[in-house]
């Protein structure tokens, strides 16, 4: 069974650019959430093997969604996928529960490397 | 006098530089930098993205409609035909990733900061005010034509 990874960003072109990176390599998107809000509520009923969060969206910011995922399922597995790479930011995430962080622009081995690692 | 900070230029001219190689598969070519009026006329397409925190105010990417297209084109792997959401998606992430690496290099050096979601302003003749902050620009030569990248920040 492919593993079923929901893909969290605001921009249209990254959810395209992910979902044509995870299905190429043998994973399946369960959901495309575009805020944060919209993950946490697709994370509870798609109950996905792992998320790709964004930081920087309108609504909710994916520091928060994780943080609200990570209630709901403690062991849920999220990498952050976020133009931002300071370090305060990369913390934060990582204290609220992230298990990654990828910098973008990203190559697609890098995403793939990443959800592999942590649906291990 | 107008003055801009030469310490929150360097981060975004560094940025692009990678950035704009690692998208479009070619490092750009910086032009000679400008200063520009708290009130201009702008590009046929204009990426904003806002700053806040130790800094503030805009990051604007300028380009002609047919640099846009021809950017994302590159970016989405096949020639537009129009440009649609998906196409303007494209150009505003690319803006999102300029500001964003910048926000990392600026954090290095002291200036801890937060963006916005970019926002998309296409037209012909478009005003765009930045308030009193003071404007520097940096055109960046690209295959696909010309980057134009205004810089509007100013110390809280």
């Amino acid at each position: 069974m492919p593993k079923r990874i929901l893909v969290t960003d605001d921009a249209m072109f990254m959810r395209v650019t992910l979902r044509n990176i995870l299905t190429k390599n043998g994973f399946e998107v369960a959901g495309e959430a575009s805020n944060g809000r919209e993950a946490i509520d697709m994370y509870r009923s798609l109950k996905p093997d792992a998320v790709t969060m964004d930081i920087t969206m309108p609504e909710m910011d994916g520091i928060s969604a994780v943080r609200e995922i990570r209630k709901i399922d403690p062991h849920a597995r999220i990498i952050m996928c976020t133009a931002m790479g300071q370090k305060n930011m990369v913390i934060d995430a990582v204290s609220a529960g992230a298990k990654d962080f990828i910098v973008k622009p990203f190559q697609a081995e890098k995403v793939v490397e990443a959800i592999q690692k942590v649906c291990g | 006098m107008m003055t801009i900070r030469v310490e929150y230029i360097n981060p975004f001219l560094r940025a692009s530089f990678g950035v704009l190689e690692a998208v479009l598969g070619k490092m750009p070519t910086k032009g000679e930098l400008g200063m520009r009026p708290s009130v201009f006329t702008s590009q046929q397409c204009n990426v904003i993205t806002g700053v806040a925190g130790r800094i503030q105010g805009q990051v604007i990417y300028g380009m002609s409609l047919i640099t846009a297209d021809r950017i994302a084109s590159v970016m989405i792997g096949q020639p537009i035909r129009t440009f649609d959401q998906l196409a303007a998606s494209a150009i505003a992430e690319l803006g999102n990733m300029i500001t964003g690496n910048a926000m990392a290099l600026l954090a290095e050096a002291g200036y801890v900061c937060d963006i916005t979601p970019p926002t998309i302003v296409r037209g012909s003749n478009v005003k765009i005010s930045t308030l009193n902050i003071p404007a520097l620009i940096i055109p960046m030569t690209l295959d696909q034509g010309l980057l134009e990248l205004t810089v509007s920040l100013q110390e809280r």
